[in-house]
């Protein structure tokens, strides 16, 4: 119950601003060396997917897309730099690396054409970015090699794998942009998915895919969010992970960003997020309820703030 | 070994004469031999049987030892002292036979082969090893038993083991003469051939005649031979007359208390018909007491998982889902289950005696426990008198199996065993069960394969008198497949020649225990021979083009196949439709039917798409990902109908998809088929999806539709308890409460 409650304000907290109105994302996108021309295609596709969600998103989002012979150390490092450059504090950095990695007990490499670059060289270039809330998803086989080096406080890092040694290819990927075009990743329907959401999105429809076609699974998703733990495969209060990335907005599919930041609705938004507030004490109380009161109270509280939510939305 | 050592071992399996009367009750001074202490065994001497064997255990020479291990259940000891003979006499053929019949008896029948053969290295011309190799064989159903156990008799006509052993391999290809004939062969060579009297006995009571005579005869000589009533027991089941068998089971092990396998079979078979607590004190008693085979342990560790499964009872229909599952498939079987009852219960003019129980396993490998043991392939599902195992949706792969089709199947057993009180030989209940697949929905069933195609090319199909052989004892690797489909092939042609009652009184020919052939004579009143080539004939109207052609049909696809993946649209739409022509039933993977739906996307032909995967469908297609490009195209080119149906079908093939149940409950509301929104809607929430809002929200809005407002409610605040802010619902929310104020 703990967890749920922690996760659900913390996912209400989001919707309602925890991008200020100034910051703006950055995403980047990266299609490794495919090798074979079914995974080039492959990895160009899932990338370009996301460029046009992405842009589609937000008209103040920066996107960077690199795929094919574009997606070199070189020209990532430029980008990376660049951004480095440009990005406030306030601003939110997002990268997403489709492909293969290796591992060979010590250094995870993202396989690019020509060098490979390792996840020391992608930390320090991502370090130089002066974006306070950052977001790594590597979709790559072998990506849990990586989470070492990755990981940092204020930086969700989100891997395919549990450890570098799990080296097929992965599906993971797929998942991530179908939960970025599904609304249903959504599932507190804010109008936003949260990192949070779209792991979790993605690593059940992964474990769906190796179940529905009886193959064991050869990747196990794992996220941390404290840049200081082990990544786990199920983020709760009692691991402690998953709160940076319940807040975490990794794109917005709705209208909510518009009536937060309308001043003349402030009094009504405080007072939506006191019903809401309440709703969540409600359910954390659940257990202690009989199953009448807690249906009585918990729907008059949802009829109070779907009445709130309708004068917000005149 | 010593050359005292070998003549004892030439004893055992060559003297006959020993006086068990004068060594029962001996203390053992002397030396005793191996088969002196078989012989008191034999007549159920026990205790002094045990000494007997106990003597040998302090012997000098490692394969008496060996012997007096295991005759006193060390069997541990007696595989040492058997390794320490092999080694002491490389050459020594006989003690390799004994030690592989030691691995035999603990369920270790790799080693058990690797023995025999090493014995025929070292004696090609070894009775005893071709014995052992046809033990072997006889355990899983192979058909070399019978070719080990020809090769034992031919070099030593005297082995009676052998002729015993024929005649229960007879018997299982219900060769009732022959059988007959082998046990009075082994009769005739020892007088004591106990299991000849079991298979006499077993011969009368599969005929429905009093056995006592030939189980009076085993008491007289071994009061305690267990063993005979186990053999009895095993033929019983076999003929799936399970409780008959369970009794025959239960008077062995009160004959012989210790006879575990006998136990592990009562166990096992108890389970089958559905009871769980006896097996369980069975199969514990067979465990705690060294009796581990592969099915007593299998058995106790399903039996144990059975606290994952939940079981529905609504009057005549016992359903057990595994837990995780049970709220999806319930609703489906269900509904299934009750539409096969009310359709058999007219079809074959009879309601069942009592509930029937479905099984339903997301592990194959439980439903694999269900089934061990038993030949054929059980692949599916499998009928134990009124219960039924089978593998759940979830089980396969999407598209492997249509599971309705399965159920149809089996509950098919349930009638014709119920209507035959088990007096059915398996080709017909088989034959019978798949024609009724087809009978439900002539898209339902499977089509014949590429093996049935060369198999009637080969000219393998059996003479209908034989078919039951087909399905025992196959001697080759797909001739079960093959004998599934000629049975239900017959079945086709005895109801499109003499119509569906014929079938009917068929079942009751065989109800009376007439033989296949007397039935074929009575009923179609003409001699078997004639039926086969009848059916033959008709049969090569049907498929003849597709046999006939069937090489050139396999160079065709290979080469649409080719052309598809180099993207020549055009070449893989003309060849495609020559493949399709010389064979239509072929609609497994790489069919024609998907390459030129492919093809026609591809060229921007939707119309002509859906027509191919139309096509398919009809024809018995089901791969899930083709069915489910066809609804979608239906809907593009404005045929939510159709779409809604196509959809429809899918649940009875793989319904573990919580995409299909949104997509098709949507589809459903759109034509305000509320009924089949609601359940559609009940079912991704069964799912439990990544989205709960959305699923209970369309839940609330189907009731609301359906004209169910307070489920409706119940479901609305469902969804806003997932998200509060969930606007959609927060609208059907204040809606259901403003209509509830007259507002």
């Amino acid at each position: 119950m703990r967890t749920a409650l922690l996760f659900v304000c913390c996912a209400a907290c989001a919707g309602l601003g925890a991008r200020s109105a100034l910051a703006a994302p950055y995403y980047v996108t990266v299609a490794g060396l495919g090798g074979e021309p079914d995974y080039e295609q492959r990895f160009t596709a899932l990338a370009k997917d996301l460029d046009k969600i992405f842009k589609a998103a937000s008209s103040d989002a920066h996107v960077y897309t690199l795929t094919g012979g574009d997606s070199t150390k070189a020209h990532l490092t430029d980008t990376l730099s660049q951004i480095a450059r440009e990005a406030k504090p306030e601003d939110e950095f997002i990268l997403i690396m489709i492909g293969h990695g290796s591992y060979d007990g010590e250094v995870y490499k993202f396989n690019l054409p020509g060098p490979d670059i390792s996840g020391e060289d992608l930390a320090i270039l991502c370090d130089r970015i002066p974006a306070k809330r950052q977001l790594i998803v590597n979709t790559t086989s072998a990506s849990g090699g990586s989470i070492g080096a990755l990981q940092k406080a204020g930086r969700i890092v989100i891997a395919a794998t549990k450890t570098g040694t799990e080296k097929n290819a992965t599906v993971f990927a797929r998942y991530w942009v179908d939960a970025l075009r599904d609304g249903s990743a959504d599932v507190d329907k804010n109008e936003a998915i949260s990192a949070l959401e779209a792991f979790q999105f993605a690593d059940r429809k992964t474990a769906e895919f190796y179940a529905s076609q009886k193959r064991l699974a050869t990747e196990h998703a794992v996220i941390e969010d404290t840049g200081k733990k082990e990544a786990v495969r199920t983020t709760s209060a009692e691991n402690g992970e998953g709160s940076l990335a319940a807040s975490f907005v990794l794109l917005r599919i709705g209208a909510a960003q518009k009536a937060a930041n309308d001043p003349a609705k402030r009094a009504m938004l405080d007072k939506k997020e006191e019903i809401e507030r309440k709703i969540d004490l409600l359910k954390y109380q659940k257990a202690a309820m009989s199953a009448d009161d807690y249906k009585k109270q918990l729907s008059d509280a949802l009829l109070e703030l779907a009445r709130v939510q309708e004068e917000l939305d005149k | 070994m010593t050359s005292r050592g070998t003549r004892r071992l030439a004893r055992i399996f060559f003297n006959a004469a020993v006086c068990v009367a004068c060594l029962a009750g001996a203390s053992f001074g002397w030396s005793a031999t191996p088969d002196d202490c078989h012989a008191l065994r034999k007549h159920g001497h026990r205790l002094e049987a045990e000494k007997c064997y106990e003597s040998l255990t302090a012997s000098r020479d490692p394969y008496l030892r060996a012997e007096g291990f295991w005759g006193t259940e060390q069997y541990q000891e007696a595989n040492n002292q058997f390794r320490i003979a092999a080694d002491e006499s490389p050459k020594n053929a006989m003690i390799r036979v004994r030690w592989g019949r030691l691995m035999h008896e603990r369920f270790n029948n790799t080693e058990a082969d690797n023995l025999f053969n090493e014995a025929l290295q070292r004696d090609p011309k070894n009775a005893q090893a071709y014995y052992g190799l046809a033990l072997v064989s006889a355990d899983g159903f192979d058909s070399k038993a019978i070719e080990y156990t020809s090769k034992a008799i031919e070099l030593d006509a005297k082995l009676y083991e052998a002729h015993e052993l024929m005649a229960s391999l007879l018997l299982e290809d219900s060769d009732d003469a022959k059988a007959f004939a082998e046990a009075d062969a082994a009769l005739k060579i020892s007088p004591e051939a106990l299991d000849a009297m079991a298979i006499h006995a077993a011969i009368e009571l599969l005929a429905d005649r009093s056995p006592d005579a030939w189980l009076e005869k085993i008491r007289q000589i071994n009061p305690t031979y267990g063993e005979g009533y186990a053999l009895v027991a095993d033929h019983l089941v076999l003929n799936r007359r399970y409780e008959d068998g369970l009794a025959y089971y239960r008077k062995a092990i009160e004959a012989d208390p210790k006879l575990w396998s006998a136990r592990a079979q009562l166990g096992i078979n108890l389970m089958r018909i559905g009871q769980e607590d006896e097996p369980r004190k069975q199969l514990e008693m067979c465990y705690e007491n060294g009796y581990r085979n592969e099915e007593t342990v299998n058995s106790l560790r399903l039996l144990d998982s059975y606290k994952n499964f939940v079981t529905f009872k609504d009057g005549e229909i016992i359903l057990k889902f595994n837990k995780k599952e049970a709220d999806l498939l319930h609703p489906y079987f269900e509904e299934e289950m009750k539409r096969i009852i009310a359709t058999y219960d007219k079809k074959y003019k009879m309601t069942l005696p009592a509930p029937v129980q479905v099984e339903v396993y997301p592990d194959h490998e439980d439903f694999a426990v269900r089934t061990m043991g038993m030949p054929g392939l059980g692949a599916l599902g499998v009928t134990f008198g009124e219960v039924i195992a089978m593998d759940s949706p979830s089980g396969r792969p999407p598209g492997e199996f249509h599971w309705a089709s399965t159920l149809w199947h089996e509950m098919s057993h349930v009638y014709i065993l119920t209507a035959t009180n088990f007096r059915v030989p398996r080709w017909f209940t088989e034959g019978l069960a798949v024609h009724e697949e087809t009978e439900v929905s002539p898209e339902w069933g499977d089509r014949i394969t590429p093996d049935v195609v060369a198999a009637i090319r080969d000219k393998k199909l059996l003479p209908v008198a034989e078919l039951d052989r087909g399905f025992i004892r196959p001697e080759y690797p797909n001739q079960v497949i093959v004998s599934y489909y000629q049975a239900g092939r017959i079945c086709d042609y005895i109801k499109e020649r003499w119509g569906a009652d014929k079938l009917l009184d068929m079942v009751h020919s065989y109800a009376a225990h007439k033989t296949t052939p007397d039935v074929i004579r009575a009923d179609l009143g003409m001699a078997p021979e004639d039926f086969d080539k009848q059916f033959l004939d008709w049969l090569d109207k049907d498929v003849g083009k597709t046999v006939s052609n069937f090489d050139e049909w396999r160079t065709k696809l290979k080469d649409v196949a080719a052309q598809a993946k180099n993207k020549n649209y055009d070449v893989v739409l003309k060849e495609g439709e020559e493949a399709r022509s010389l064979y239509p039933d072929y609609v497994y993977p790489a069919n024609p039917y998907e390459f030129m739906a492919q093809a026609d996307i591809a060229k921007g032909d939707k119309p002509a798409a859906v027509a191919i995967l139309t096509a398919y469908e009809k024809i018995g297609g089901h791969n899930p990902p083709a069915l489910k490009q066809l609804a979608s195209l239906e809907e593009e080119l404005g045929k939510p109908a159709d779409a809604a149906a196509t959809l429809e079908r899918l649940n009875y093939v793989y319904p573990v998809d919580e995409e299909l149940h949104r997509h098709l409950g949507d589809l459903w509301f759109a034509q305000n088929n509320f009924r089949g929104a609601i359940r559609e809607y009940n079912a991704v929430i069964a799912m439990s999806p990544i989205d709960k809002a959305s699923a209970q929200f369309n839940l609330a809005r189907a009731y609301l539709a359906a004209g169910q407002k307070d489920k409706a409610e119940d479901h609305v605040l469902a969804s806003l308890e997932a998200a509060p802010d969930f606007r959609p619902a927060q609208k059907l929310l204040l809606q259901l409460k403003d209509s509830n104020e007259g507002k």
